[in-house]
């Protein structure tokens, strides 16, 4: 999917206060890198490469030297610059847009946006949210919980107790992130973000109790916008797992957005307190990516054992 | 307990001995190979080394055991399926739990 100047038009109206000065009927334009650009060089007449796949963005200094130049001069350079097909252009720090410039823009058939941001911190917020508005995606089915600063997502086929296992773990303290469908999003560092759809976020369905509003009931420390997924834990009826890895040796790992994240696959059965071992598991696997392997050390130590006294 | 008719139910008892031949002994992969072997029968099996005895259906309860390369395991079985789960056992010694 191509990221096009109404996507970044919409998602930055509010966070980068975002006005639409000319172009509305420019706004299917395509952006084809998703990248900020200041075109000091361009302006200046070196046209020999100009990064103009980007948003390209006007700040004080583009727009005062704009304005030492000749009127002839400044349309010329401007003409030049345009004739780049760029996709969009923003002016910042709420300058006024000359009047050339519009009525090339308009030839050209190019967006004109204005932002009251100076333009060192919106080239900063905007290459983050052009970043986040490309980042890979998927809607995954399940249901995720932030369990001590692990990100946990809960899978596990309809009706095994995903939900009441969640419930379980934010009446315990720790705070959901999504129930049921969980929007995963890789970020610029290789994380994935695990977040809910907007429409459902801070409500879960529990079988037999319809629709609650979490942070009504748990309060507002019960809920959690967006946490990195730090692990999957497979819900499975006991009687179909006859091949689950009881030592734990044996980490079992999924790829996610081209990131591998790991899986636990878990036994739901009578006197099995899933939301304590999930706890639990979540503890361990912090501990793991501390460094510290339960389950290899004490099989490490334990084979040092076997062979001192085999050699006895 | 009252068993029911040997021939009805099969239930039986087996027993054998068997050396761990494998390099490393019963760590904790072979101990879950044969806690999963175990597992599919219904019959209790018992492990016993140097008078110590547990089941065999418990990881932990193997590895206190220390079965290293060498060492005598007797194995009793218990329980309608009890031929079966030993002659299951005795592959998995066999073939040194897969390992070497």
């Amino acid at each position: 999917m191509s990221l096009t100047v109404r996507d970044f038009y919409e998602a930055g109206r509010e966070s980068l206060s975002l006005e639409l000065i000319r172009g509305e009927k420019q706004l299917d334009r395509i952006i084809p890198e998703a990248a900020l650009n200041r075109p000091g060089l361009a302006l200046a007449g070196f046209l020999q490469y100009v990064a103009n796949k980007r948003v390209q963005v006007l700040g004080l200094a583009e727009l005062t030297y704009l304005k030492s130049l000749k009127a002839a001069e400044r349309r010329e350079r401007l003409t030049g610059f345009f004739e780049k097909h760029i996709p969009a252009l923003v002016v910042t720090r709420n300058r006024l847009v000359p009047k050339e410039l519009l009525l090339i823009s308009e030839a050209f058939h190019v967006p004109v946006l204005r932002t009251p941001m100076i333009t060192m911190d919106f080239v900063n917020r905007g290459t983050l949210l052009l970043e986040d508005l490309t980042s890979p995606r998927m809607m995954a089915q399940g249901t995720t919980v932030d369990v001590m600063g692990i990100g946990v997502m809960l899978e596990g086929e309809p009706g095994i107790g995903k939900s009441e296992t969640a419930m379980a773990l934010v009446r315990r303290g720790h705070s959901l992130v999504a129930d049921d469908t969980t929007v995963l999003q890789r970020d610029s560092t290789g994380d994935i973000v695990a977040s809910a759809v907007d429409v459902t976020q801070f409500h879960m369905e529990i079988r037999g109790l319809g629709i609650i509003h979490v942070p009504s009931l748990f309060g507002v420390a019960s809920m959690r916008l967006r946490m990195k997924l730090d692990m999957v834990v497979c819900l499975h009826h006991q009687r179909s797992m006859e091949d689950v890895d009881r030592t734990g040796l044996a980490p079992q790992s999924r790829d996610i957005l081209g990131v591998s994240v790991p899986v636990l696959n878990l036994p739901v059965g009578p006197g099995r307190d899933i939301s304590l071992i999930i706890e639990v598991a979540a503890m361990n696997q912090k501990l793991k990516f501390l460094g510290h392997d339960a389950a290899k050390e004490l099989d490490e130590r334990l084979i040092k054992t076997l062979l001192r006294k085999a050699t006895r | 307990m009252t068993r029911g008719n040997p021939t009805e139910t099969g239930a039986t008892a087996a027993s054998r001995t068997f050396t761990v031949t494998n390099k490393y002994g019963i760590h904790a992969r072979p101990a879950a190979l044969f806690v999963k072997t175990c597992s599919q029968f219904q019959s209790e099996i018992l492990v016993e080394k140097d008078g110590a005895v547990v089941s065999g259906k418990s990881i932990m309860g193997l590895l206190t055991l220390e079965g290293h390369h060498g060492a005598q395991l007797r194995i009793s079985a218990n329980g309608p399926d009890a031929a079966e789960a030993m002659e299951a056992l005795g592959t998995i010694f066999e073939n040194k739990f897969y390992e070497d």
